[in-house]
C-alpha cells in the first residue's frame, strides 16, 4: 500500500514528465508501466465491445464466419488426432513391427498383410534383434453357444491367437492367469463384453463354449475390451493359436498368419531388412523344391514372380498399411492428408473473410483513428488496440465454435464414421483452443490493424467526403481466394459424387439387385440343402444357389494350379477356386461368354472347371481355345485333381473397382456359407419372413441373419461414400463463410459508393443499370477465382482418380456447372445488397 | 517563445505544375496569444494550422517548437511532442461516437499514461469546470452541436496543453452556442492558454490578439 501511495505521489509530480528515468528504480517502474498496460488493455476491450454492439450486422457476420470455420476446424482436428493416435496405447507399441509379404506367383500379384505359419518361430531362433513374436489367424465372425445351450449367439472378431499375445501388447487379464492362458489347444480369452454377454466377468473362467457348433473351448481369461482406436477394435474372441492345425504346420507358401514381431529395445528396423528377405533363400526355396523339384530363386526371378518381405511399424498400420486384407479395416494418410486441406480452407476462408470486412470497416473506423492519432496516440497502441478487437472477436467466436462443434459433433461422427467427443476435461484441449484462438486472432487482424493504423489525421479528418481507404486490391485478391477455394471444393464434390454414381451404376458382370444372401447356412449342416429346396419354392424367388463364394470383397486366397506338362514354374497359374452349384451363375446373372454352365446331367462335371477372362489370360489362350483344357491341382500327400475348363465367364468385379479382375476358377462342389436369392421385383418383407420361417423350422435355435447383396456392396465404397459426405458438408460451409464476406464486402461497397451512386442517379441512371453496374465488379473477381482454380481441381482430380481401376473420365461440363453454381451463388449474395443500394432516394445519399 | 515558423513552404504536384499550398510564411508565436487566421476558401489557413500541429508536413523551412527543431524530429518523437503541449478542436467536434463523454475526455490522459486516480480526478475537475457533470454517461449522438463542441474543447484542455488549434470551432453552430464557445476560448487565453483558430467569422476574430491573413497560401 505504502509504495502504492508513494509512487502515486511522484507520479502527480511528474504528471507532465515522460521521462521514465525520473522513477527511482526499477521495479517500481515495471509495476507502474504493468498498471499502465492493463487499463490501457480494459479500455481496448471496452471499446471493441461497443464497435461490435453499434455495427451488429458486420459482427454477426465476423463472428459467424469464424465461429463456422473455427468449428469446422476444431472437429477435423479432433478427427486428425484420433487417425493419428491408433495403437499408441500399446505398450512397447515402438518396438512392435508386422511382418508384410509382397508376392507374384503364378500370374497373380498380392500384397499381403499375412505371412506363413512357420515364419514366426523361425525368426525368434534366427535373429537376435527378434525378441518375440506373436500370430493371429483371424477367422471373422462366428457362432457361440453354452455348452448345454442350443441357441447360439454370434459374435464378430473372433481370431487364434499366440500365447505370447499379452506380453507382446503389454496386456493384463483381468481374470486368469497370463502364464497359462492361451498356452493349451481349445482355451480361448474373452474381452469383458463378451465375457458379460454369456456369462459375467467373474463366473467367466472354466466355462466351456462351442464355437460354430463344432469344437468346445474353455474360458481360461477374460480381458477389458480392445481400445476404438486399436488394430484390434470389434476384436472379442482370442483363441489359443495351439489348437489351430494349420499354425503347426511347415507350409512355407500359404500367407494367412499376420504375424507381429517386438524387436529388443535399441534394434534399428532397417537393420532388419536383409536378414528378412534373407529367409527366402533359407526356408521358402527348399520348401518350393518339394513341389518344385530343381526351383531356383534365380528361375523364380527370371520367370517374373518374387516374394519380398516388409516390415511395418504397429503405429503406421492404420494410416500406411493398405494391404489386401487387414485385421480391421484401415484408413489412409491420404484422407487424412485431404481432410486437413480442407479443415485448413474452412479456418482460412474464415480469417480472410475476418480481414476483408475488418479493413471494408475501415471507413467507418478512419474517421476513429484521426481522432485518436491527434489525440495523442501512437501507431504501436492503434495496433495493439485493433489485435485486442480481433482477439475479443476471436474469442466470442471461439465460444460460439464450441457450441456448433457439440450441436454437431453427433453428424460428424455419422459422416466419418468414428465416435469422437469433445474432451472438454482435458486441460491440453483448452490449451490449445486459447493458442489457436489467440494466432487466429493475431493472424487474421495483423493486416487491418496495420491498414487501418496507417492513416493519416489530416486526410481522414477533412470532412465528410472521404471516399476511398484503399486496401482494394488486397480486398480483391481474397475474395478471388475464398471463391478460387469453393469452386475447386465444388469440383471435387462433383467428381466424388460421379465417380460414386459410376460405381454403383457399373456392369459388374453380375447382377446384384434384387439377391437376398442368407449367412451362416452351413450351421444347417446336412439340412442345408433341404433349406435350399424350400426356398426355392417360394413364389417370389426365382432361383437360390448355396456357395461360400461370392462375388462381394471378403477374405480369399489363390490355390496353385498346372497347365498339362508338368509342375514347372512356366506352367503353374494361381488363381481362386469357388465352390459353387450349378445355379449360381443363372442366380448372379453372370455371362458365359464361350462353353457352358455346369449341368447335373452330365455326370463328368464333377471335374469341369469354369474359368474367368482373367484366368485364360494367364493360360495365354484365346478364350474358345480354353474349352477343353486340362487344369491340374495337387496335393501335399501326392494325390492330385485334374479338371476339364468346360466355360468362360466373362470377368466380373468380385473385388472393389479399385482393384484389377484377378483369376478365378469355379468347380461344382459342396459349400455352404451362404445362399444367395434371387427375388423378384416387388415387396421383400413377405419373402424374408417366408424363408426365417423355413430356417427356423429346419433349425431351430440357430441366428438367422440375412443382408441384400447390394447393401455389402455398398459397404465396400464406404470410404469413398465417407469422403463425398466429408466433401458436401464442407463445401457447403467453405461457400456458406464466403458468401457471408461477399455479403458483407457487397454491403460496404454500397455504402462506400452512397454518394456515387446517387449522383448518377441524378444523371439519370436507372436501378437496374446501378445494380449492374455494382453486381459487375464482384462477378469479375469470381471469374478470375473460377480461371485459376479449375486446372487445379482438374489436375487433383485426375489424381485422386488414379485409384481407381475403373474411373470416370472429367468431363468439360463439371467445371461449367461448378462455375455456374459458384456464379450464381454470387450474383445471389450480391444482388440483394447493390439493389437495396440503388433504389435509395438520391436526396438522401447526398445531403451532406 | 512558443514557436516559430521561418520560409515554410509546401506544395503539390498537378499536372506537371507545382502548386504552392503555403508559401514562404513566417510566423512568431509568442506563449499567452489569441491568433486568427483567416482568408478565402483554399487560401491554406486549415493547412497552416495542420503544418503547426504537425499532422502534416512541409517541404521546405524550418519549425521550432519550444525551441525543438520540428522538422528534424523523428515522427515519434513529434507525436509525443504535439501529445505533450497541442490540443485539437475541430469544426466536425471529432468526438469518439462510441465513447461515452466521460471516456472521451480520459482518452488523451490514457495515451499519455496518466495514472488511473490522478485521471479521474482530472475528468471529474473537467466535467466540473465545464459544466457537463449531469452530461457524462451521454454518448455524443445523444448532444446537441454546442454540446458537442463543448465537450471537444474540454477533452483539448484536459491534458493542460500549451497550445489549443481550433479549425472553424464554431463553423457547425448556431450563433448563440458560437458565442459561447468563443467566450470559453477567450476565457482561457486570459488564463495564459495560446490559442490559434481557423475562422471565416470576423466577429470572432476580433476575441483574438492578433489576425493573420492568408492569400492562396501567401501571408499577407
Amino acid at each position: 500500500m505504502e509504495t502504492l501511495q508513494v509512487y502515486k505521489k511522484k507520479e502527480f509530480m511528474h504528471q507532465s514528465m515522460l521521462n521514465l528515468f525520473q522513477y527511482q528504480n526499477q521495479s517500481e517502474l515495471n509495476r507502474f508501466q504493468c498498471q499502465k498496460t492493463l487499463i490501457m488493455f480494459k479500455n481496448h476491450i471496452k471499446i471493441a465491445w461497443r464497435s461490435l454492439k453499434r455495427q451488429p450486422f458486420f459482427a454477426f457476420l465476423n463472428t459467424f464466419g469464424l465461429a463456422i470455420g473455427m468449428a469446422g476446424g476444431l472437429l477435423i482436428s479432433l478427427y486428425i488426432y484420433d487417425e493419428m493416435n491408433f495403437d499408441t496405447m500399446f505398450k512397447d507399441a515402438d518396438r512392435i513391427y508386422r511382418i508384410n509379404a509382397d508376392i507374384k506367383f503364378g500370374g497373380t500379384e498380392s500384397k499381403s498383410a499375412q505371412v506363413s505359419a512357420p515364419m514366426a518361430a523361425a525368426m525368434e531362433s534366427d535373429f537376435s534383434q527378434v525378441e518375440l513374436t506373436t500370430r493371429f489367424r483371424n477367422l471373422g465372425g462366428m457362432l457361440l453357444r453354452k455348452s448345454n445351450t442350443e441357441a447360439n449367439i454370434k459374435e464378430e472378431g473372433a481370431t487364434f491367437v499366440d500365447a505370447t499375445f499379452f506380453e507382446m501388447f503389454g496386456l493384463d487379464l483381468l481374470v486368469g492367469d497370463m502364464q497359462t492362458a492361451l498356452k493349451e489347444p481349445n482355451t480361448l480369452v474373452l474381452t469383458r463384453t463378451a465375457a458379460l454377454k454369456h456369462f459375467g466377468l467373474k463366473k467367466a473362467i472354466g466355462q466351456s463354449l462351442v464355437l460354430n457348433n463344432t469344437d468346445t473351448y474353455t474360458v481360461t481369461g477374460v480381458i477389458e475390451d480392445m481400445p476404438e482406436r486399436s488394430f484390434l477394435r470389434n476384436h472379442n474372441v482370442f483363441m489359443a493359436m495351439a489348437g489351430n492345425e494349420d499354425a503347426q504346420k511347415q507350409e512355407w507358401t500359404s500367407h494367412n498368419f499376420f504375424t507381429f514381431i517386438k524387436l529388443i529395445p535399441g534394434a534399428d528396423i532397417a537393420d532388419f531388412q536383409t536378414p528378412l528377405q534373407s529367409m527366402l533363400g533359407t526356408y521358402i526355396m527348399p520348401y518350393v523344391q518339394t513341389f518344385l523339384p530343381g526351383a531356383t530363386e534365380e528361375q523364380l526371378e527370371a520367370s517374373g514372380n518374387y516374394l519380398y518381405y516388409g516390415t511395418i511399424a504397429l503405429k503406421d498400420i492404420h494410416l500406411y498399411s493398405a494391404k489386401d486384407h487387414e485385421l480391421s479395416p484401415n484408413s489412409s494418410i491420404q484422407n487424412v492428408y485431404i481432410l486437413s486441406f480442407i479443415g485448413l480452407f474452412l479456418i482460412l476462408l474464415a480469417s480472410v473473410n475476418f480481414m476483408n470486412l475488418s479493413t471494408a470497416q475501415s471507413l467507418k473506423r478512419a474517421k476513429e483513428v484521426g481522432i485518436r492519432k491527434t489525440l495523442g496516440s501512437d501507431k504501436p497502441a492503434l495496433i495493439r488496440q485493433f489485435l485486442t478487437e480481433s482477439g475479443l472477436i476471436s474469442f466470442i467466436s471461439l465460444l460460439f465454435s464450441l457450441g456448433i462443434a457439440v450441436v454437431a459433433i453427433p453428424y460428424f461422427n455419422a459422416l466419418s464414421g468414428k465416435s469422437i467427443s469433445i474432451p472438454f476435461t482435458e486441460p491440453v484441449f483448452w490449451m490449445a483452443l486459447f493458442i489457436g484462438a489467440t494466432v487466429l486472432a493475431l493472424f487474421s487482424g495483423m493486416y487491418p490493424a496495420f491498414f487501418m493504423s496507417r492513416f493519416a489525421p489530416v486526410k481522414v479528418l477533412k470532412g465528410a467526403g472521404a471516399t476511398s481507404t484503399g486496401g482494394g486490391n488486397i480486398r480483391s485478391l481474397l475474395v478471388v481466394f475464398q471463391f478460387a477455394i469453393s469452386v475447386f471444393l465444388i469440383v471435387s464434390t462433383l467428381v466424388v459424387f460421379m465417380q460414386l454414381k459410376f460405381i454403383q451404376s457399373k456392369d459388374l458382370g453380375f447382377t446384384k439387385d434384387q439377391v437376398l444372401i442368407v449367412d451362416d447356412v452351413y450351421t444347417l449342416g446336412e439340412k442345408a440343402t433341404a433349406f435350399k429346396e424350400q426356398v426355392e419354392q417360394l413364389g417370389q424367388v426365382q432361383s437360390a444357389t448355396l456357395s461360400s463364394f461370392l462375388p462381394t470383397p471378403s477374405v480369399r486366397s489363390n490355390t496353385s494350379f498346372f497347365k498339362e506338362g508338368g509342375a514347372t514354374a512356366e506352367n503353374s497359374i494361381n488363381m481362386q477356386i469357388w465352390n459353387v452349384d450349378d445355379n449360381y451363375i443363372p442366380t448372379l446373372n453372370m455371362e458365359i461368354l464361350e462353353g457352358r454352365n455346369f449341368d447335373r446331367q452330365f455326370g463328368t462335371d464333377s471335374t469341369a472347371m469354369l474359368i474367368n477372362e482373367s484366368a485364360v489370360a494367364i493360360l495365354g489362350v484365346q478364350a474358345k481355345e480354353a474349352l477343353g483344357m486340362r487344369i491340374i491341382r495337387n496335393f501335399e500327400n501326392g494325390s492330385s485333381n485334374n479338371f476339364t475348363i468346360i466355360g468362360v465367364i466373362k470377368n466380373f468385379n468380385y473385388e472393389s473397382l479399385r482393384e484389377n479382375i484377378g483369376a478365378v476358377s469355379m468347380t461344382l462342389g459342396r459349400s455352404t456359407g451362404s445362399l444367395a436369392v434371387k427375388l423378384e421385383a416387388g415387396n421383400f418383407s413377405n419373402s424374408i419372413s417366408s424363408i426365417e420361417g423355413i430356417w427356423n423350422k429346419v433349425a431351430p435355435g440357430q441366428p438367422f441373419s440375412y443382408r441384400f447383396m447390394e447393401d455389402s456392396f455398398n459397404t465396400t465404397y464406404e470410404a469413398e461414400q465417407q469422403l463425398g459426405r466429408i466433401f458436401v458438408t464442407f463445401t457447403i460451409l467453405s461457400i456458406l463463410i464466403a458468401c457471408l464476406g461477399l455479403f458483407g464486402l457487397a454491403a460496404f461497397n454500397a455504402q462506400k459508393r452512397t454518394k456515387e451512386i446517387g449522383i448518377r442517379k441524378v444523371l439519370g441512371a436507372s436501378i437496374g443499370q446501378i445494380t449492374y453496374r455494382l453486381t459487375t465488379d464482384f462477378l469479375k473477381m469470381v471469374g478470375v477465382a473460377i480461371i485459376v482454380s479449375l486446372p487445379v481441381g482438374w489436375y487433383l482430380m485426375n489424381k485422386w482418380l488414379e485409384d481407381f481401376t475403373y474411373r470416370i473420365e472429367i468431363s468439360w461440363w463439371v467445371f461449367a456447372f461448378a462455375a455456374l453454381i459458384a456464379l450464381t451463388i454470387a450474383v445471389l449474395t450480391v444482388s440483394y445488397q447493390s439493389i437495396k443500394a440503388a433504389i435509395v432516394n438520391p436526396v438522401k445519399s447526398l445531403r451532406t | 517563445m512558443l514557436l516559430q515558423l521561418n520560409n515554410i513552404f509546401k506544395w503539390v504536384n498537378s499536372g506537371g505544375q507545382r502548386i504552392f499550398l503555403l508559401k514562404d510564411i513566417n510566423l512568431n508565436v509568442e506563449e499567452g496569444e489569441f491568433i486568427s487566421i483567416m482568408g478565402p476558401s483554399g487560401s491554406g489557413k486549415s493547412t497552416l494550422l495542420n503544418v503547426i500541429g504537425m499532422l502534416d508536413n512541409f517541404d521546405e523551412g524550418e519549425y521550432s517548437f519550444l525551441d525543438e527543431p520540428v522538422h528534424t524530429l523523428k515522427e515519434k518523437h513529434r507525436a509525443n511532442l504535439y501529445k505533450q503541449y497541442i490540443g485539437f478542436v475541430f469544426q466536425s467536434y471529432h468526438l469518439l461516437d462510441d465513447l461515452t463523454v466521460k471516456e472521451n475526455l480520459e482518452m488523451p490522459l490514457l495515451y499519455k499514461k496518466v495514472g488511473s486516480s490522478e485521471r479521474k480526478s482530472l475528468v471529474a475537475d473537467t466535467l466540473d469546470r465545464f459544466n457537463i457533470v449531469g452530461k457524462k454517461d451521454l454518448f455524443p449522438s445523444q448532444l446537441s452541436g454546442g454540446q458537442q463542441q463543448l465537450v471537444g474543447v474540454a477533452r483539448a484542455l484536459i491534458s493542460s496543453p500549451k497550445l489549443i488549434l481550433a479549425d472553424e470551432p464554431t463553423g457547425n453552430l448556431n450563433s448563440k452556442q458560437g458565442e459561447e464557445i468563443m467566450g470559453l476560448f477567450k476565457q482561457l487565453n486570459s488564463e495564459g492558454v495560446t490559442i490559434i483558430q481557423v475562422t471565416h467569422s470576423e466577429k470572432n476574430a476580433t476575441y483574438g490578439s492578433r489576425i493573420i491573413d492568408l492569400l492562396d497560401g501567401r501571408k499577407i
